[in-house]
């Protein structure tokens, strides 16, 4: 996957698109009940501006670390990211997956995500990828409270944290400042992932809930770092 | 050769033996090494640390000694440090030394041993090296874990341009392990098969994330990495300097250095101390320190500022005497007293600097745009009379000091603002006047300028216009204008009056300025003079007048064209002849005048010169309006006398007359020149501009023509205008109207002149024919003779007249051979109309061809006196019809009038078939009527019947 800055067009298509379709997210907008059908796909919508803003950070906040971060084919292995969340899976696996629980490793991947980001919004030394770290970072509580609605649209519980388990981004002291970039590439990288997956999640579910709705229906390339 | 080997061993153990006596002897001395030896490693800073101690050292006894430390890298014959390390040394204590390495300790194995000598002049005997201690080792990499890859040192701190050693460790022999600096592959040494070193110099800074070093295998997903933070280089502080402002406390600021540009700036610590007492101060500031001066009056100083951070340490000295760095404190209670007009005592109080120091205290007064500056030296209260001010002034005073025995630093200035008393006004208002004679009333007005600052003392209040009568001196009037009026107007019933006025604040009354005015007002008529402007001025000069004259005063405009002017004036010495007026106000192309005054003894006013003049001149505004008059076929008459001259921004030296023709050549008096639109014309000029009209001569009749004018001045001509057109008569129609009109007017004439006198007219050319029926001799036949008898009617038949022929006889010529006979006709009745009346009864004859036919007589020609006429004609009248009739025809194709004798030969083709030549070609005439004649008679051809001939009625015959 590719993070790279660009496509604007897409990326205004896909802000009009959420922003049109904002105010009856139901995280945003819970006076009314109107079924877990658009609310999946603005969700859905979500996850797709997401997916292009998270470009533009990576591709800032990758080239902030330097050199190999910021190569595009810079492909290490997954060292000090085990406590991040997966969001690769076996496709029969994700096949399998049932509305319930594929909304629930959603919902927990996020929530995780969410900490981890924020600890990098600590670390960035420039205003400007703080302001751009926070921007997101708000951005992606939306999409958290986004799939809190669907759940609860559903009818399904919240997965609730378990006390003690909260995601701190302090690395130890063996922790090498190499190892903390590398951590930060792999966070970005699996935003990407599980952004991407998500599309693919909600669009399942879209499917499955009702037929395809009239509005406006993006379909885009998911790149990789 | 057994024998040889025994012989060796004996002397070896013989040696041996020695050895171990000699070790026994000197016991005492080899006691002293180093023991204990300890080797510690600090990975971060990649240092040894090494700590030992010397046990046989008796109580209480210190002895200098020296330490030499080997350090061996890999193998112990590898000796890469000896270093001789000398201190002194106390029973049992711990002695530290360390060790940086430059390449990480992870990197290799270490070995360090050491021995020790007595370095002490109290035993010199002691003074040989002990024995080395063991080699201790230190081999980190045993202790590093199991992965498959390491990369050293470990997220590094140096400072840029310093030379870094990076090595990395692999456990692996078969992978090829290569590294990276920021993605440039590195190349290094071969430590060993397991480690590889790179070396790094003169390290750049990168960016505040550090720069990324990583070493990767070509196999499997290993993948290990550093960060190598490079800071900038730490400066040492600048500008480090200490002061006291009370003697009790030093500041001490510095300019610290740039920061090292890290994302987590180093934390960098500023010391003080001050060498003479031995105290130090850690700083809470980056920039300033305080240090407490202690109450013993310690008088010299000596700092040092020491500057650290993680990778380095600045110094920086300061030597001074505590009484050479006072900045003393700003004075206080500043008071301004005692003011008056001219005089002001400023008082203050300054903070001592010890018992005997005296201070240099500065004092500044600001006023009217001046500084004036005074020193004085103050212990405590300071005191300082300021003089020679203006009155009615506001002043600012502000005092500083400083240590007047070792000047420092002044103080801050404590600033006091005061304003002077007013005094009375030192100069007279300077007064001129304008004097009209209204309605027999003399209006006086007068100006005064206000007094400037210097000369008004204070406010103005108000202005005293004192009026005294000269005829009746002894009558004085007051009027008091307040201020801030500049003038008055006063009606007097004479003009002869000497004024005074005076200007008045609240101390006092300013001289007079007197002026008087007279009964002639001054305004002779004196010519008016051209004076040239510029961009200072006006400069003006005058006769020098030879009487007594106490001044002049030269007045003007300001806006000449407004009604109320802003007259200005200017007062000058009765020496003066000349002078610059300059003003803000003059504008270009506005024409100022000038009047310039004599001012006599008595103080009146009376006009010398005029001048006038533009500041700068403009090219004129418009141009004239033209009129043309006085078109002929060879010149016009221009004028523009309504043009005004005066009115504009220049004066008009003359007029430039611009002629448009298609003639290539220029008339005579003119030249060519080109217009603005290159085009080019002829070009008069006419420098007298008082001239108002100009004659175009030379020019060509028929011609066209374009004409401009324009008015010039010392700039430049006016501005570019449309040409009026002209075209030029023809030469010859006047002389056809001089023709024309008098013989329209001739005609006039007559046929008036015939109208009037047409009774006369008509009896002369054509007189009313007698009606005989209303003859009296019709009267006298009816009576006396027969009563049948009546008059033949006229209209019957009215014979023209009677021709006689004389015809010779046997003759016949041809027809140009033969000379005409002249008839004789006898006319019987003045024909008034031959066509209108009946048809005539007309003899044709022809003597040419018919000579029968006339003698046959057929004709009835009758040769008769003219007497006999009248009554003749009428006998005959009916009988000779045809003949009538055809002599008839003839007088009408011929338009002969009946008094025409001379036309014999009537043609015989005079047909109307045969005459008409229009009609020839289509009906070419009868062969047979023309070429034999037979008829001899004319007769019409719609009614002829060849041969009979038929009379006419009257009506056919009438054309």
């Amino acid at each position: 996957m590719d993070l790279r800055a660009g496509d604007s067009w897409g990326m205004l298509a896909c802000l009009c698109a959420v922003l049109w379709h904002l105010p009856a997210v139901p995280a945003l907008n819970r006076t009314g009940d109107p079924g877990p059908g658009p609310s999946i796909q603005k969700t859905y919508d979500l996850t797709r501006y997401l997916e292009h803003q998270l470009r533009s950070l990576a591709g800032t906040y990758l080239n902030y670390l330097g050199p190999p971060f910021n190569e595009p084919d810079f492909n290490p292995p997954r060292l000090g990211a085990e406590t991040l969340p997966r969001a690769t899976v076996n496709l029969d696996v994700w096949r399998s997956l049932n509305d319930k629980l594929r909304l629930t490793q959603n919902y927990e991947a996020y929530s995780h995500l969410l900490c981890y980001l924020r600890g990098l919004d600590r670390q960035a030394a420039t205003a400007e990828l703080r302001r751009s770290l926070a921007h997101f970072c708000t951005s992606l509580q939306g999409l958290l409270g986004s799939i809190a609605g669907v759940m609860a649209a559903l009818g399904y519980p919240l997965p609730q944290p378990l006390p003690g388990t909260e995601p701190t981004r302090a690395p130890g002291p063996a922790h090498s400042d190499f190892l903390q970039k590398m951590d930060d590439f792999w966070l970005l990288k699996e935003l990407q992932t599980w952004l991407w997956r998500s599309a693919k999640d909600f669009n399942r579910l879209k499917k499955k809930t009702q037929p395809p709705p009239a509005a406006v229906t993006l379909h885009l390339e998911a790149h990789g770092f | 050769m057994a024998l040889f080997s025994a012989f060796q061993t004996i002397f070896l153990l013989a040696l041996l033996s020695l050895k171990t006596y000699q070790s026994e002897v000197l016991s005492e001395p080899l006691s002293l090494a180093p023991e204990s030896l300890e080797v510690s490693i600090d990975s971060a800073r990649q240092c040894l640390h090494l700590q030992w101690s010397v046990h046989n050292l008796a109580y209480h006894q210190e002895l200098k000694m020296v330490f030499q430390i080997e350090i061996s890298r890999i193998k112990t014959s590898n000796v890469i440090w000896v270093e001789n390390y000398s201190t002194t040394v106390k029973r049992n204590q711990v002695l530290r030394w360390s060790w940086e390495s430059k390449l990480p300790l992870e990197c290799a194995k270490h070995s360090v041993r050491m021995r020790g000598a007595v370095d002490d002049a109290q035993v010199p005997e002691l003074r040989f090296w002990s024995n080395w201690t063991s080699w201790e080792e230190v081999d980190v990499q045993s202790s590093l874990g199991h992965d498959p890859l390491f990369v050293f040192p470990k997220d590094k701190l140096v400072e840029e341009g310093s030379n870094v050693t990076i090595c990395y460790v692999s456990r692996s022999h078969q992978n090829n392990i290569s590294c990276y600096l920021e993605g440039v592959r590195m190349h290094g040494e071969q430590l060993d098969p397991n480690v590889c070193v790179f070396h790094l110099k003169n390290v750049p800074f990168i960016r505040e994330t550090g720069t990324n070093i990583y070493c990767k295998a070509d196999r499997g997903d290993v993948i290990k990495g550093i960060v190598l933070f490079v800071s900038k280089v730490f400066e040492e502080p600048k500008d480090f300097s200490c002061e006291t402002r009370d003697l009790k406390t030093l500041n001490c600021t510095w300019a610290p250095g740039s920061d090292a540009g890290l994302l987590t700036q180093l934390s960098q610590s500023y010391t003080l101390f001050e060498s003479f007492s031995g105290k130090k101060t850690l700083c809470k500031h980056k920039s300033w320190c305080d240090w407490q001066v202690p109450p013993d009056s310690q008088e010299m100083y000596n700092f040092t500022l020491t500057a650290e951070n993680y990778l380095r340490k600045r110094s920086v000295h300061l030597l001074f005497n505590l009484t050479h760095r006072v900045h003393p404190m700003a004075p206080f209670n500043v008071f301004v007293k005692n003011v008056s007009a001219a005089n002001a005592t400023m008082t203050w109080k300054v903070h001592s600097i010890g018992n005997y120091s005296t201070l240099l205290c500065q004092i500044e007064l600001y006023g009217e745009g001046k500084v004036i500056q005074q020193n004085v030296s103050v212990k405590v209260n300071g005191k300082h009379l300021m003089k020679k001010l203006e009155p009615s002034t506001e002043y600012a005073a502000q005092v500083r000091c400083a240590n007047a025995n070792h000047f420092w630093k002044w103080s801050e200035w404590t600033r006091r603002n005061f304003t002077t008393a007013e005094a009375a006004p030192s100069e007279a208002p300077d007064v001129w006047r304008n004097v009209k004679s209204v309605q027999g009333h003399c209006v006086v007005t007068l100006f005064w300028k206000p007094l400037s600052k210097l000369q008004a003392n204070g406010k103005i209040l108000f202005y005293n216009v004192v009026l005294e009568n000269l005829d009746r001196p002894s009558t004085l009037k007051l009027l008091s204008i307040p201020a801030p009026a500049n003038g008055t107007e006063l009606t007097l019933d004479q003009c002869s009056y000497q004024i005074r006025v005076t200007a008045n604040n609240s101390v006092g009354t300013s001289p007079a300025s007197v002026i008087a005015v007279s009964g002639d007002p001054g305004n002779k008529e004196v010519e008016e003079e051209r004076v040239r402007g510029t961009e200072d001025g006006f400069c003006l000069s005058w006769k020098p007048q030879p009487g007594d004259v106490t001044g002049y005063v030269v007045e003007w405009c300001e806006r000449p064209g407004d009604p109320l002017c802003d007259l200005q004036w200017k007062n000058l010495g009765p020496n003066t002849t000349s002078t610059v007026v300059s003003s803000d106000a003059f504008r270009p192309g506005v024409r100022y005048n000038f009047r310039i005054y004599g001012i006599s003894t008595e103080r009146i006013p009376y006009l010398l010169e005029k001048k006038t003049g533009y500041s700068q001149e403009l090219v004129p505004s418009d141009n004239p309006q033209v009129l043309m008059s006085n078109l002929t076929s060879y010149s016009f008459t221009l004028s523009w006398k309504d043009y005004a001259a005066e009115s504009q921004p220049g004066f008009v030296r003359g007029y430039s007359l611009y002629l448009k023709s298609k003639a290539a050549r220029c008339l005579p008096g003119s030249e060519k020149a080109v217009l603005s639109d290159d085009s080019i014309c002829c070009k008069y000029k006419i420098d007298n501009p008082k001239q108002k009209t100009f004659v175009v001569e030379n020019l060509q009749p028929a011609s066209f023509y374009e004409f401009f004018l324009t008015p010039y001045t010392s700039v430049g001509e006016g501005p570019q205008g449309a040409f009026t057109k002209v075209t030029t008569p023809d030469e010859y129609s006047h002389i056809l109207i001089r023709v024309i009109l008098p013989m329209i007017f001739s005609i006039l004439l007559i046929m008036i002149l015939c109208y009037l006198k047409s009774q006369w007219m008509k009896e002369k050319c054509y007189p009313d024919i007698p009606d005989p029926y209303k003859s009296s001799v019709l009267s006298l036949i009816k009576s006396k003779e027969n009563p049948r008898l009546t008059i033949m009617n006229v209209k019957d038949c009215i014979p023209d007249a009677i021709e006689v022929i004389n015809k010779q006889e046997g003759t016949r010529k041809s027809l140009t051979e033969t000379e005409p006979t002249k008839p004789t006709y006898l006319y019987l009745l003045p024909t008034e109309k031959s066509h209108s009346g009946p048809g005539p009864c007309i003899c044709f004859e022809n003597f040419t061809y018919n000579q029968a036919a006339s003698d046959s007589a057929s004709c009835g020609h009758v040769p008769v006196t003219p007497k006999a006429q009248p009554q003749l004609g009428l006998l005959t009248s009916s009988e000779n019809g045809p003949k009538a009739l055809g002599k008839n025809y003839v007088n009408s194709l011929g338009e002969i009038p009946a008094g025409e004798t001379n036309l014999n030969y009537v043609s015989q083709l005079a047909s109307p078939m045969c005459g008409d030549k229009s009609s020839l070609p289509t009906n070419p005439p009868e062969p047979a009527l023309c070429s034999e004649y037979k008829t001899q008679m004319a007769i019409p051809m719609g009614l002829a019947s060849p041969p009979s001939i038929t009379l006419l009625d009257e009506g056919e015959h009438d054309h």
